[in-house]
């Protein structure tokens, strides 16, 4: 496995002008991630996790405004201009988000939208792209991947619609995925798939994953190491096992507090209801 | 999406059948006398031909009898005959309805061809200048009567440059009114094309297009602007309705032999018959053409398609 | 308990264009207020001045075929252009206002009913409905003026419904109606407040809609009479002498863009600051 860190990130910052001042939304972040790992990044709403990744993919609203070092590879990013970034973006970094129900587009088909990336990253004709789209789906645990690629995103579950983005996504062959939330917006029992798939993925493909969350059960139960973060800072980083069962920070305990104890109590009341085994 | 289709159907005919109620029921606002205001244009205005259009109007009836006669006949395709040559008013109706549609699609055509790219423009540069000046172009278009556009077009146009005829039905003739009717529309156009691209941009499925590394024309011609044309199209249904309005002031202006211009001098001459015609031919062309424009959406989204 | 103002934001200074807007919108009104007071010449007299003879120091717009002076004619118009769409909006807006509130707040049958009939009307250009009016009630002033009202009635009846579908959403309507607090009071008292806002905006929006069709009516001689100066009824005479005379053509209708473009100016301005949910900016 390869140890230099594909993805290093220095100093980042993210700023908002508005007429009542500065709003810094990620201060002074640092971290690696080296292929083949997981780094969690954890935080509540509005500490700045989001705002990192976004920042990373240069996807940042018009007003937002960076600073620091990102370097991919060993190429700084951070400088680099919308179209160098297009060539970066999807086949270096790969991206899922949220909210699969609003992140396909409606009026598009599974194998256009899968397929768009390949022509485009890698001069595909449509034969081959539809080949690896179709390699794809399997990759990511769909079954009738054909059946699939004919479909529109209204079309099929949320669990299904965030497997395509997954797919789409790894069929680029990045070597860093960026998922936000990804299960936030799923069932339970989606959940688990989801985020196995993820740890296979990081295995199969060596891909470096950065996940966002506010789970702390995600954590513990995808990642290797683990970024807390607060208010636009780490406050905390390390190895899963160290940070999780040693906290150092006083947040940190906070955060471990009050998540392991609603997490679970959760289990608790799925297993009455006969939804998960304890 | 038959059941949809028909039940889209059957709103339209309903709406039909309300305007040709509605139709019925105006001749009645007229103050005094219908045949005796009417006839007071006619050169044949004698007692015995008063006396038989009011039979024929049915005017010694009681008020809602006579509606219920009108609607009657009109149902079987009798709109009643104009006071002046005695003509059928659905014959006359028809044979210029053509020229109105003709007029009114190209008038579409040019609204189009301005106003969408123009929107779409104004969208990508979202507050930035290009954005300001089409905003502020179009603002300007909304305002301007549209006959009064034709006016200059023609003093333009016509008179000074001498490059097109004033007036008249040929496809040369087309140019001025179309142009006119397409530059009168195409900023309300302009504006809702800008605003269901703005809503679009703002969605996170560009978002996604975006990370996927796409060039940012492809983001915008095929992402964006596919599902904005979709809610467009139920744009045009309304913009169409708008713009056949215009053109019955426009036909006039342009002396374009179409239904605007004969309803137009019905209302001068007090051809009551024939501005009930025009008013349910008007409002049975309008509810068609909005009909068959809903159709269109149903197919061409794919979230209506599969239902 | 009752919500007032739905946002509080804070007091940012207006844009230019409602400035512009309200600047001109101003000027127009004054113009008009105070028109037989400016007015150089009596808008109605024939030979003022030499007939057809272009813009000069003594006639502002120059004359008409009649050698009336077309800047007084003009500006005893937008006395009249506006007191028509004043008419129009107050009393379209009043009876729109009222059909809108019963339908959204009566039985389930009578909502269904009105709200099937406003929809069929509104889909119809409100210019043609006022001309099918005045078709059949005749020419003049008031029958335009009267016709114009009513062709507004199905925009405002929809609107208004609207607005009021939305505040019965609300809880504080629930709560109200719990309390037993009978229809019309609550809508009186407590609905209205909070839907007035949006209802002067679309006072305004109705009101430019008005005086195009105003002009529309009387261009084809179907709304004010001459030799009232009505700029639409202006712009019909002129369209003889477009050659000859063409400042006929351009100050009349000139005066109508103007007219209409300030009302929309700060028409759409109000809608944008009242309605934080459709910034377009």
């Amino acid at each position: 496995m390869d140890k230099h860190p594909y993805l290093r990130v220095r100093d980042l910052s993210v700023t908002f002008d508005s007429k009542r001042g500065q709003f810094k939304a990620v201060d002074g972040v640092s971290f690696d991630l080296s292929q083949g790992e997981i780094l969690a990044l954890v935080g509540e709403s509005g500490s700045g996790k989001s705002m990192t990744s976004l920042s990373i993919m240069k996807l940042l609203p018009e007003a937002a405004r960076l600073s620091g070092q990102i370097s991919i590879d060993g190429v700084d990013i951070a400088t680099k201009d919308r179209r160098s970034m297009e060539d970066v973006r999807g086949a270096k970094l790969g991206m899922i988000f949220q909210e699969p129900m609003t992140s396909l587009n409606p009026v598009l088909s599974i194998a256009r939208q899968m397929t768009e990336g390949l022509r485009r990253h890698k001069a595909l004709n449509r034969q081959d792209a539809m080949n690896v789209a179709r390699t794809s789906l399997l990759d990511v645990g769909i079954a009738d991947p054909d059946r699939v690629l004919s479909q529109y995103p209204h079309q099929l579950s949320g669990g299904m619609r965030q497997r395509v983005m997954i797919a789409a996504a790894i069929a680029l062959q990045p070597a860093i995925l960026i998922a936000d939330e990804p299960t936030t917006a799923l069932d339970v029992t989606v959940q688990a798939q989801v985020l196995d798939l993820l740890v296979d993925l990081k295995s199969r493909l060596g891909a470096g994953i950065l996940l966002i969350t506010h789970d702390i059960g995600v954590v513990a139960e995808t990642a290797d190491r683990v970024a807390v973060m607060r208010s636009g800072r780490i406050v905390e980083t390390g190895r899963v096992e160290e940070v999780l069962n040693v906290p150092q920070h006083e947040y940190t305990k906070a955060l471990l507090g009050s998540h392991l104890t609603v997490e679970t109590g959760l289990k608790i009341r799925d297993a009455e209801n006969g939804r998960v085994a304890l | 999406m038959l059941y949809i289709i028909s039940r889209k159907v059957i709103l339209a005919m309903v709406t039909v059948l309300v305007v040709i109620v509605l139709s019925g029921i105006l001749i009645h606002i007229v103050p005094g006398d219908p045949v005796t205001a009417m006839m007071a244009q006619s050169v044949t205005a004698t007692p015995e031909a008063m006396a038989e259009m009011r039979s024929r109007l049915g005017l010694d009836l009681p008020v809602w009898q006579q509606v219920g006669l009108y609607v009657w006949h009109v149902l079987q395709g009798d709109l009643g005959t104009t006071i002046r040559g005695n003509e059928p008013v659905l014959t006359l109706l028809m044979q210029r309805l053509p020229n109105t549609f003709m007029l009114a699609v190209s008038g579409l055509v040019v609204a189009l061809a301005i106003g969408i790219p123009l929107g779409f423009l104004a969208a990508i540069n979202r507050g930035r200048i290009a954005d300001t000046v089409v905003m502020i172009v179009a603002v300007f278009g909304v305002s301007i009567p549209a006959f009064w556009l034709g006016l200059i077009m023609i003093q333009v146009f016509s008179l000074k440059l001498g490059w097109l005829p004033v007036a008249g039905s040929g496809w040369r003739n087309i140019i001025l009114p179309a142009l006119t009717l397409g530059l009168t529309y195409c900023a309300l156009v302009a504006r809702m094309t800008r605003s269901a691209l703005v809503e679009v941009l703002g969605e996170d499925y560009i978002r996604t297009a975006r990370a996927r590394g796409l060039r940012e024309h492809q983001v915008l011609l095929v992402h964006a602007l596919r599902p904005a044309l979709i809610s467009i199209v139920t744009v045009v249904g309304l913009v169409f309705a708008y713009l056949l309005g215009g053109q019955v002031i426009i036909e006039n202006v342009f002396s374009w032999n179409g239904i605007g211009r004969l309803a137009v001098q019905a209302m001068l001459e007090r051809d009551y018959p024939m501005i009930q015609g025009f008013i349910v031919v008007f409002a049975t062309s309008v509810v068609v053409v909005s009909m068959l424009i809903d159709v269109l959406y149903s197919i061409l989204d794919p979230r209506m398609r599969a239902k | 308990m009752t919500e007032i103002t739905q946002t509080t934001r804070p007091w940012r200074s207006p844009p230019l264009s409602v400035l512009i807007g309200v600047g001109i919108a101003a000027i127009i009104v004054v113009a008009a207020a105070f028109a037989p007071l400016i007015a150089p010449y009596d808008p109605l007299r024939m030979a003022a001045g030499p007939r057809l003879s272009a813009p000069s120091a003594t006639h502002l717009f120059g004359t008409d075929e009649f050698g009336r002076d077309l800047f007084s004619r003009v500006l005893l118009g937008a006395r009249l252009s506006l007191g028509i769409g004043v008419v129009a909006v107050l009393s379209g807006l009043a009876v729109g206002g009222v059909l809108g509130l019963v339908a959204a707040f009566s039985g389930r049958y009578v909502e269904i009913f009105l709200l099937r009939l406003i929809d069929v009307l509104y889909s119809f250009p409100d210019t043609l409905i006022a001309l099918a009016l005045v078709a059949f009630l005749g020419p003049g002033i008031e029958n335009a003026t009267l016709a114009i009202a009513v062709s507004l009635v199905p925009f405002y009846a929809r609107v208004t419904y609207g607005l009021s579908a939305g505040e019965r959403a609300k809880p504080y309507v629930e709560a109200a109606q719990l309390a037993g607090i009978r229809s019309a009071r609550l809508v009186r008292v407590h609905v209205m407040p909070n839907i007035s806002q949006s209802m002067i905006v679309m006072g305004t929006l109705g009101f430019s809609s008005a005086i195009l069709s105003a002009a529309g009516l009387s261009f084809l001689g179907l709304g004010v009479q001459p030799p009232s100066p009505e700029w639409g009824a202006i712009l019909a005479s002129g369209r003889n002498y477009i050659t000859k005379a063409p400042w006929i053509l351009m100050f009349p209708g000139l005066a109508v863009c103007v007219t209409v473009l300030s009302f929309n100016l700060i028409g759409d301005s109000l809608r944008d600051l009242f309605d934080p949910r459709r910034r377009t900016r």
